[in-house]
């Protein structure tokens, strides 16, 4: 466990040094168009559902970068592991993957803030007939944005 | 027909003595929209309107361009079975998720299989009109969204600034004939089937509006006698999907 830990936070700082390092390298990301009959919003849409990069532009001013630095570094993995990694967290299984440094990171999310991944070791409870996830003493909301399923921070919903 | 030729040579002739004025003019010469090309559109979009019901199976690929100018090109299975005007059946599975379109006509419902989760959402009367609301207010695209929307209400080919006819070309053994089309923001490529079902079988899209010019494919398998019951249409919740919020595009 410490090992995990230690490698965790190795993880952590190779993150937050790579996001420091890349930081004004950014630049709108976008997605090719998928219909040709679409009126002009779908261009704002697109690059919305899959513009990680603008959702961290928006999170650094308001300060709380941390989680969406997870986002630039891995943007990639991100996008293709999704589903597999909420699959596999299911099983509990996480601790050779990387994502437990979600977990190092997310104990101090604000609420509002929004992850593309939760931590290992969450569970589902429904309120209101609509699906949580508590992690620790944090409190998700999955959601669709876009097609993308994310993960709202909120207060404990009881 | 011969007069039209004699007409296009005649054209082509005064085309070729203006041009020495056009290569002084800093401004390049306008693409041709040729007629022909515009005609096959259009009664590919009538045809397709005259069908009530189909299923369609189609391999895509998006391209998507990272912050640093590289592309990353996914592909995805598309499955949609459409009762037209108001009824959809469709399941997308990409190498990053797999999710489930449905829509009744009065409901719509994105599923999210892999991690069980779905929404559900009130939904406007038609697909076409579903499509608007679901890209604007949602964000979400419903997948092969042309399929419906070429030749129903409002479409017109009036925002095509070129048109060509590539020639003859053949997709999954199907011979088509392949169009080139050029819009703002896009240019594209079509291959119609030839014959008396001038179906889509295959569409390119270029996104030019981004200079690292990103790709969509597509390519079309066609069942016109789909075997479906209505109940395809209807999302009934089963043990293993819990519900979350669609969030609004902000």
């Amino acid at each position: 466990m410490t090992r995990l830990a230690k490698s965790s936070s190795a993880i952590v700082m190779a993150l937050l040094i790579g996001a420091l390092g890349t930081a004004s390298v950014h630049a709108d990301r976008n997605r090719a168009r998928t219909s040709v009959n679409r009126s002009k919003s779908v261009k704002v849409d697109s690059s919305r559902r899959t513009n990680v990069d603008i959702d961290r532009n928006r999170d650094i001013d308001i300060d709380r970068n941390r989680d969406i630095d997870i986002d630039r570094d891995v943007d990639i993995d991100i996008d293709r592991d999704r589903d597999i990694d909420v699959d596999i967290d299911r099983y509990g299984c996480c601790y050779h993957s990387g994502w437990g440094t979600a977990a190092a990171i997310t104990t101090a999310l604000v609420v509002g803030s929004v992850v593309n991944t939760l931590p290992p070791n969450c569970t589902t409870v429904v309120v209101n007939g609509f699906a949580y996830r508590q992690c620790g003493s944090t409190w998700y909301q999955p959601q669709f944005y876009g097609s993308r399923t994310t993960y709202l921070v909120v207060n404990p919903p009881r | 027909m011969k007069q039209t030729k004699h007409f296009g040579a005649a054209l082509a002739v005064t085309m070729a003595l203006v041009a020495p004025a056009w290569a002084q003019s800093p401004a390049p010469a306008k693409p041709a929209k040729d007629p022909a090309a515009i005609a096959a559109l259009d009664s590919m979009a009538a045809y397709l309107r005259t069908l009530k019901a189909f299923q369609v199976e189609s391999a895509t690929t998006t391209d998507e361009v990272l912050s640093n100018g590289q592309q990353v090109t996914y592909s995805a299975k598309t499955m949609i079975l459409a009762e037209m005007p108001s009824k959809l059946f469709a399941t997308v599975s990409s190498d990053r998720n797999e999710r489930t379109y449905v829509y009744d006509g009065k409901n719509f419902t994105l599923v999210a299989r892999r991690v069980g989760y779905y929404a559900t959402v009130p939904a406007p009367a038609t697909l076409r009109e579903l499509d608007d609301v679901l890209s604007e207010k949602y964000g979400i695209e419903i997948p092969l969204a042309d399929l419906f929307r070429w030749g129903g209400p409002n479409w017109s080919n009036a925002d095509i600034t070129a048109a060509a006819d590539a020639g003859p070309g053949e997709v999954d053994g199907v011979t088509c004939q392949h169009y080139l089309f050029r819009q703002e923001g896009s240019d594209w490529q079509i291959w119609i089937q030839k014959g008396a079902y001038p179906l889509p079988r295959k569409l390119v899209i270029t996104t030019t509006s981004d200079p690292a010019r990103p790709q969509h494919s597509a390519v079309f398998k066609w069942n016109l006698a789909p075997s479906y019951n209505a109940e395809a249409f209807t999302f009934t919740p089963s043990a293993n999907v819990s519900r979350i919020p669609m969030a609004e595009a902000k």
